[in-house]
């Protein structure tokens, strides 16, 4: 297996450090709120997370289409490692969301429509990568794959337009229409939000390039292993 | 300031919050490490396999 990309090392620093900027600027340069209080402060980087979760998502649509069309083993590789991530960073939103929903909504979980369809999403794409693992064939579970990850797409902006579609008690963040209503009231908190978001992007991309030689040493693997079993037959 | 005023004291649920988001990007990382460490090594001996059987062969 190469050694890690020059490249690869100065992305990890490079993340490592936003992340630090990220954490203080969510904890304590953005100012408290006043009425949640320092729980408040989840927000930035659970949104984050859920960005990061719709992003890996769209990432292994796309993904899937361009192995459709071209059938290129690396497409399928940058599909199944982006639902891997998708699906770690929407489980981080979900319980991010829970602990602080618990002393907001004086609730661990409620019904609510963007918990449910978040919660659905991440059922869907935790199903991606046991469908994966049920089907032997390469070239049967890349094409099996990338169907499913283009329909299992539907569900990422569900989830998105939940709480615009159906009456719900989740914040508005997105087009709320007036910084108080979607809960950053402050300019500070607008600059830790943005700053989380552009964090987690990092994150995203840096997990990406490593899942990503994970999965061809995995596949280097498969072959090697193929090779050994069609000498001995 | 009239206790019933004064805001809701969630830094323990602030700190909790963070340390899963942060604990579950660090567990993850861990489980990526662990599995390359172990793919590395299972190709390793899958190639040394290959090249005694390759030897065996040309005698």
């Amino acid at each position: 297996m190469e050694p890690m990309p020059k490249q690869l090392k100065i992305l990890n620093w490079l993340t490592i450090a936003l992340v630090a900027a990220g954490l203080y600027l969510a904890i304590w340069y953005a100012p408290r709120e006043a009425i949640m209080g320092e729980v408040q402060r989840v927000f930035y980087f659970h949104v984050a997370a859920g960005w990061v979760g719709a992003l890996a998502f769209l990432v292994a649509a796309l993904s899937g289409a361009l192995f459709l069309i071209r059938r290129e083993r690396r497409w399928d590789r940058v599909a199944m490692s982006s639902v891997e991530i998708g699906v770690v960073f929407t489980f981080i939103n979900i319980v991010s969301g829970s602990i602080w929903a618990r002393p907001i909504w004086n609730t661990w979980w409620t019904w609510d429509p963007r918990l449910v369809t978040a919660t659905v999403m991440a059922l869907v794409y935790l199903a991606y990568i046991m469908l994966r693992q049920s089907v032997d064939d390469p070239d049967r579970r890349a094409r099996f794959a990338a169907v499913y990850s283009i329909l299992g797409f539907i569900s990422v902006p569900l989830t998105f337009l939940s709480i615009r579609i159906f009456r719900s008690i989740h914040p508005v963040v997105f087009g709320a229409g007036d910084a108080l209503s979607s809960g950053m009231s402050s300019p500070r908190m607008q600059v830790a939000f943005f700053f989380s978001l552009l964090t987690f992007s990092f994150i995203y991309g840096t997990l990406l390039w490593h899942r990503l030689r994970l999965q061809h040493l995995s596949e280097k693997l498969e072959i090697q292993k193929m090779k050994m079993l069609s000498a001995e037959n | 300031m009239n206790p019933i005023d004064a805001p809701v004291d969630t830094l323990s649920y602030m700190v909790l919050g963070y340390a899963v988001i942060l604990g579950c990007v660090v567990l993850y990382i861990a489980s990526l490490a662990l599995r390359f460490r172990h793919l590395r090594r299972e190709l390793e001996v899958a190639e040394a396999i290959e090249r005694d059987n390759a030897d065996e062969a040309n005698g």
